[in-house]
């Protein structure tokens, strides 16, 4: 279930972003982004909610409260790249800082708040993992 | 400069929290696919209202849709698997794996496009494939301690 689930994610969560990809190669205009996301996100959630609907599966206040939580903190973050690229920092800074930091921060919460124990082969791939994003995020 | 480096920090925070706040959200019994549904329409919401409030608003043509309607599943598809995740295995790991999975972009565009092979992108996925082997044998040691430490 784990395995496969990671899967899912690398494959499903990487792909997404392909998209915009696409855009630029098609020499689109920026302001086409907006318009993109707003049927990007609104497809998105139709794949999720319609079977839902289909099972009878409802989702209350609670959800819709810490959806909005998560989707601010999104935005937030996305902004606070924007602001920093736009102040003059250079993106082989903003993007290993802002995605390498979010994996630290994931992972002290992870031992101080949640619990997670973790073994060394575990902690092995979380640095490593972590070296891989910031390469990534530079090259 | 300096200003600009500790707004990339508040930017970590952010995106850090964000993984954070999911976890709170899975351990106060919150219901996964309504979680993500709502993520999204929020997101939805957001996105409608700045793309009707441009000065010069762009045509959507229907190869835009498609493509949009494509990976906005796969975005969906991602998330709620990542929500998932972190009720049966960790959130640092699963984090880790959507961060990981900006790599998938890369390949495809140097398959697909005939991007140039950087050094630097190799060394990149080596250690992207050597992270996850690691974090699998990891995900096993701990399913065979857990089991040892079951009473019997």
């Amino acid at each position: 279930m784990w395995l496969l689930l990671m899967l899912i994610i690398l494959l499903s969560n990487g792909m997404s972003a392909f998209g915009l990809k696409v855009l630029s190669v098609w020499g689109l205009p920026p302001n086409i982004k907006f318009p993109y996301l707003t049927i990007w996100y609104a497809a998105g959630l139709s794949c999720i909610a319609i079977p839902m609907l289909l099972r009878k599966v409802r989702g209350g206040l609670k959800e819709a409260g810490w959806g909005a939580l998560i989707a601010l903190l999104s935005i937030g973050g996305q902004l606070a790249m924007a602001n920093a690229l736009d102040s003059g920092v250079p993106g082989n800074v903003v993007f290993p800082v802002t995605i390498g930091g979010s994996i630290l921060v994931v992972a002290i919460a992870g031992q101080l708040f949640f619990g997670e124990k973790m073994s060394a082969f575990s902690w092995t791939g979380v640095a490593i993992g972590l070296l891989s994003v910031v390469l990534l995020s530079v090259s | 400069m300096k200003a600009g480096v500790l707004v990339c920090v508040l930017g970590a925070l952010s995106f850090g929290l964000l993984a954070c706040v999911a976890k709170v959200a899975e351990r106060k019994k919150c219901n996964s696919s309504a979680l993500v549904v709502w993520l999204f329409g929020w997101a939805t919401l957001a996105m409608l209202g700045r793309s009707l409030t441009m000065s010069h608003p762009a045509h959507v043509t229907t190869p835009v849709t498609a493509i949009a309607i494509l990976f906005g599943i796969c975005a969906a598809v991602g998330y709620l698997a990542f929500q998932v995740s972190i009720a049966v295995g960790k959130v640092t790991v699963g984090w880790l794996m959507m961060n990981l999975s900006s790599g998938m972009p890369a390949l495809v565009s140097i398959w697909l496009y005939g991007e140039k092979l950087t050094l630097l992108k190799s060394i990149a996925f080596g250690l992207a494939v050597l992270s996850l082997i690691c974090l699998f044998q990891g995900n096993r040691v701990e399913a065979r301690q857990s089991l040892s430490a079951e009473p019997k």
